[in-house]
């Protein structure tokens, strides 16, 4: 079990930097989530902590030991690929024991050892078969178990769950989350997908453009996001951002509106804003409601609503032209062309500065 | 700092030096040595030792020039004829004998052709060499198109869906897998003038109308016999090439052009010819490069004549080279193939660049 | 009816009786040489006139084969070539396998250098540089039970060692390893392999179809030599067997013995060609995909 600190990690591939000095610190036990999108520099992360890639410049350290001259082996750490990266040629058994061959263990421990893998991810009955005769589901649980029977200080995955289908997904996202009550050690999880992030991180770091853009546990990202990005990123549907006036500022709020919002007092949460500037307004969508005409802070009209039972999402047009989604937790029957006024706790909107 | 992590000098070389030193030691060493050889005038075995000659080697095989025979005249200048009516020209030795140039000294006749009254006689320094540059060149022209278009008809009549086609596949790759010595050899009865299998089935197919022919015996028969053979060989090897040329253009390609209302011919042109325009360049260079390497067959057929009209570039080096233990000549001749090779494949590179 | 274009059965009986016919153009060498090994040789040339050059008929028996033994060493000739070609074959594939798995896989410095010199190479054609490779092995050294000797003239080594590595084989090779999924090597990395380790625990077992082609080609190549031992082999010990047929021309040729010989030591390849045909066929097309 280990620590993981990542200080000032810089990439560059010639001129073009991919990692832009990055700062991490992953304590021991915890289960990291780095989210962001395609190309973000997320998997670049992973990598180099395995150690298949290098650094431009920066420490890394693991278990309070600096690594970045140590070959992977050395590193104590196993990995979950995205393609599993299971050997076709060798059977499961094979598979998980790869790891234990090459050090040299006996016989003896391999067996125990496998059988103890294969008893975690209840796989015993598929030990003596190929990987072409498993499925997804089971592929990826051969992954695991190769990474698991090594005993690593730090496991690491990249998108381990991207080539499952959806149903799947769900299964192997919660035997992850056994999993890693199971064993207790540091793990570091890379995906795309903010489910995933939100519910298997103790927390979460969200990436862009090489830039760690906020870090912190996934309830505390989804309400206090710290930037525009990460408030946009998290959350389905994504939130709504509107582009607002200051109309007046005051020490902790800013009153704020436009042509289609009524003036409304927002935390500016010690963001800057200059009075008779513009400023961006940020809501979710579910906090979003439905009032009676004349009681609304924002009037507009549906242009399109998608009923899924247990929620109802529709798409209004503002009074100024713009876009905004709404999510109600009801299952509602809206017709296109219907006036709406909305209502929103005011303590529960995002206020940022225009740019970023 | 590009660190240890990700760069494995020591293993990096260990894994890729047994290949390495070998492909060095015996392909670019001697390909250096050829050039080096073909400067001097080193023998195998010389009691002289080896001086280096500069571009002698090269003056010696690719000298020759043109010179003109005007007729005898006698002293009223008038042409002289013999007998049968023939214009007399003096005797080529006359120049490449004469004091007068002594820049023809040693050449001897190429070929001639009339001109008007005049005879132009083209003179080399080394006729057979000569001989060898043109037959080789002419194997290639013949055999590149033939070759690479009979391959490409075999290809397409493989590529129908037919119950057992593979077994056809199959036979027509036969000959690729049989030595080239073995083929010329039984290639030898099927072109003999008295027993000849060939002259037979003609004979049969004639009724008995044609005329036996000494394939190999008849200067003007031996190389397009020895050509024909070479085709036969091969064309397996360049069908399969344009089998798996034709096996990348997408079904759905056919499909559209099948809906469009496309002949066989439109397909063929629309479709599937602009599909292997690649195969096509590399089914040409593959046979152009074999065809230069031409040795084995004029080896064991016919040694290169008779008088000459079998000698090729490849049997000269080795000859010399080799036969005569005349390194020097040998490698200089090696030399002047690879320059044309590799015109030839950059000439490949150019036609298949991206654009 | 009889003649109606559309008539599908007509059409196919057309298709392959030219498909037919093309075979016969094909295999009728192959079918003579086989026949004509069973006849005497007065039958022999006197059944060429004739389709009883296609048939075994008439005096049949072996009596080619067993002239052919006496006349030449042809076991010798059999067992030079198979060993020539086996140690060939076998050290050219592990070889140009590690060259390229370097190449394919590992970062070096020179590396770039190194396999565009080795790419180059497939450019030198094999005659242009013969002559020069002549001179070059009648003056290596070699250590061996005798100690230190001069000269590989005459030996099994240099018509093995000078055609172990070759750009083909490494060329070949690379792009098949480049084609395998990088995360396999990465997880054997990360599983604690070393190369070494990769090479052969995780990329060897992987690479049965570019073996295959790569044996095959090398296989192809070894067995047809002629040219090189005719150079560098002038004692009958070392001798494989295309050169050994020169034997069969010294004083009176015997036609039906030297069919015998063609058939001795063209027959196991084709049976070996028959099995494998779709192996075969598959290397071959390999080599083009390098345009």
């Amino acid at each position: 079990m280990a620590e993981v600190s990542l200080k000032g990690i810089k990439k560059s591939y010639g001129r073009v930097d991919v990692i832009k000095g990055v700062d991490i610190h992953i304590n021991d036990g915890e289960f990291v989530v780095f989210v962001g999108p395609s190309g973000c520099g997320k998997s670049t992360l992973l990598r180099m902590i395995a150690g298949l890639e290098e650094m431009t410049e920066g420490i890394l350290e693991i278990g309070g030991r600096v690594v970045n001259e140590l070959q992977p082996k050395e590193r104590g750490v196993a990995m979950v690929f995205q393609s599993y990266a299971i050997f076709p040629h060798m059977t499961v058994r094979e598979n998980i024991a790869f790891g234990l061959t090459i050090a040299g263990a006996s016989k003896q421990e391999k067996e125990q050892k496998v059988a103890e893998a294969a008893r975690i991810l209840q796989m015993e009955h598929l030990l003596d078969r190929r990987p072409s005769q498993l499925s997804g589901g089971q592929r990826q649980r051969v992954a695991i178990g190769r990474a698991i029977t090594r005993k690593p200080a730090v496991f690491l995955f990249d998108e381990p769950l991207s080539n499952l289908d959806a149903a799947l997904r769900m299964d192997m996202r919660m035997e992850i989350g056994r999993l890693r009550r199971q064993l207790g050690t540091t793990m570091i999880y890379v995906t795309h997908d903010q489910v995933e992030a939100m519910t298997l991180a103790d927390r979460i770091v969200v990436l862009k453009d090489g830039q760690v853009m906020q870090i912190g546990a996934p309830m505390e990202l989804y309400h206090e996001p710290a930037n525009r990005f990460v408030a946009g990123f998290l959350g389905a549907p994504s939130m709504n951002f509107l582009t607002v006036d200051v109309l007046d500022l005051d020490g902790e709020a800013a009153t704020v509106g436009n042509r289609a919002l009524e003036p409304i007092r927002v935390a500016t949460r010690r963001r800057p804003f200059r009075k008779d500037g513009k400023a961006i307004l940020g809501i979710r969508p579910q906090h979003l409601r439905a009032v009676q005409s004349g009681k609304g802070m924002l009037h507009g009209v549906v242009a399109h609503a998608e009923r899924l039972g247990s929620e109802t999402v529709v798409d209004l047009t503002l009074r100024d032209d713009r876009e905004l989604i709404a999510a109600f937790n009801e299952d509602k029957i809206f017709q296109p062309g219907d006036a709406l006024e909305l209502a929103f706790d005011t303590a529960l909107a995002h206020l940022f500065p225009e740019e970023g | 700092m590009a660190s240890k992590l990700t760069l494995s000098n020591r293993t990096g070389w260990t894994f890729a030096l047994p290949g390495f030193a070998l492909i060095f030691t015996f392909i670019v060493l001697p390909f250096f040595f050829a050039i080096g050889l073909s400067l001097t005038n080193q023998r195998l075995l010389s009691p002289n030792p080896t001086q280096f000659v500069g571009l002698e080697n090269y003056r010696q095989l690719l000298g020759f020039a043109v010179v003109t025979l005007e007729p005898e005249r006698d002293e009223a200048g008038e042409v002289v004829r013999d007998e049968a009516g023939e214009i007399q020209y003096p005797r080529l030795r006359a120049i490449t004998r004469s004091d007068d140039y002594p820049q023809y000294r040693g050449m001897r006749e190429w070929f001639r052709w009339q001109s008007g009254e005049n005879v132009m006689v083209v003179i080399a320094r080394d006729v057979v060499f000569m001989k060898a540059l043109v037959n080789t060149f002419l194997f290639v022209l013949v055999v590149a198109p033939v070759q690479g278009g009979l391959a490409l008809m075999l290809a397409l009549l493989i590529n129908q869906k037919l119950r057992g086609i593979s077994i056809f596949r199959t036979i027509y790759f036969m000959p690729v897998v049989v030595s080239i010595v073995v083929v010329s050899l039984l290639w030898r009865f099927i072109y003999d003038g008295q027993n000849g299998l060939l002259n037979s089935i003609l004979q049969g197919l004639s009724f008995g109308l044609f005329q036996p022919v000494d394939w190999l015996g008849d200067p003007s028969t031996a190389l397009p016999a020895i050509m024909a053979m070479s085709i036969w060989q091969a064309v397996g090897f360049h069908m399969v090439i344009w089998l798996a040329g034709l096996q990348t253009i997408s079904p759905t390609l056919y499909e559209a052009a099948a809906i469009e209302g496309a002949s066989k011919w439109q397909t063929f042109r629309y479709v599937t010819w602009p599909g292997l325009r690649n195969t096509a360049v590399l089914v040409l260079v593959v046979i152009t490069m074999q065809g230069f390497a031409l040795f084995a067959q004029i080896d064991v057929m016919t040694n290169g004549g008779p008088r000459d009209s079998t000698q090729t570039l490849v049997f000269q080096a080795v000859e010399r080279g080799y036969g005569k233990q005349d390194i020097s000549g040998g490698s200089t001749i090696s030399v002047i193939l690879f320059a044309i090779v590799l015109a030839i494949s950059l000439i490949q590179r150019w036609l298949t660049r991206e654009r | 009816m009889a003649f109606d274009p559309d008539n599908y059965g007509l059409r196919l009986f057309v298709r392959y009786l030219v498909l037919c016919l093309i075979a016969l153009i094909f295999i009728f060498p192959l079918v003579f040489m086989i026949n004509s090994s069973f006849k005497p040789d007065n039958q022999l040339l006197a059944d060429t006139s004739s389709l009883r050059a296609f048939l075994p008929v008439g005096d049949i028996s072996l009596d080619n084969y067993f002239g052919a033994f006496r006349r030449a060493p042809v076991a010798l000739f059999v067992l030079n070539s198979v060993l020539v070609t086996g140690a060939t074959v076998l050290l050219s594939l592990l070889i140009c396998s590690l060259a390229a798995f370097s190449f394919a896989f590992l970062r070096w410095k020179g590396r770039d250098v190194v396999l565009s010199i080795v790419i180059a190479t497939l450019i030198i054609p094999f005659e242009t540089i013969a002559i020069p490779l002549l001179l070059l092995v009648s003056k290596l050294p070699w250590i061996g039970l005798e100690g230190l000797q001069w000269g590989w003239l005459n030996t099994y080594r240099v018509q093995i060692i000078p055609w172990i590595a070759d750009g083909l084989t490494i060329f070949l090779f690379v792009q098949y390893f480049k084609g395998l999924p990088g995360e396999l090597i990465e997880a054997g990395r990360v599983e604690g392999a070393s190369w070494w380790q990769v090479y052969y625990r995780i990329v060897m077992p992987l690479s049965g179809p570019v073996l295959a082609t790569a044996a095959i080609l090398k296989f192809l190549v070894m067995y047809n030599q002629y040219l090189w031992p005719l150079i560098v082999v002038q004692q009958e010990n070392y001798r494989p067997i295309m050169v050994g047929l020169g034997y069969f021309f010294q004083l009176n040729v015997a036609w039906g013995e030297v069919m015998a010989y063609l058939t001795l030591i063209t027959v196991p390849v084709l049976i070996f060609y028959l099995f494998l045909q779709r192996a075969f066929i598959a290397s071959i097309a390999s080599t083009g995909v390098k345009g």
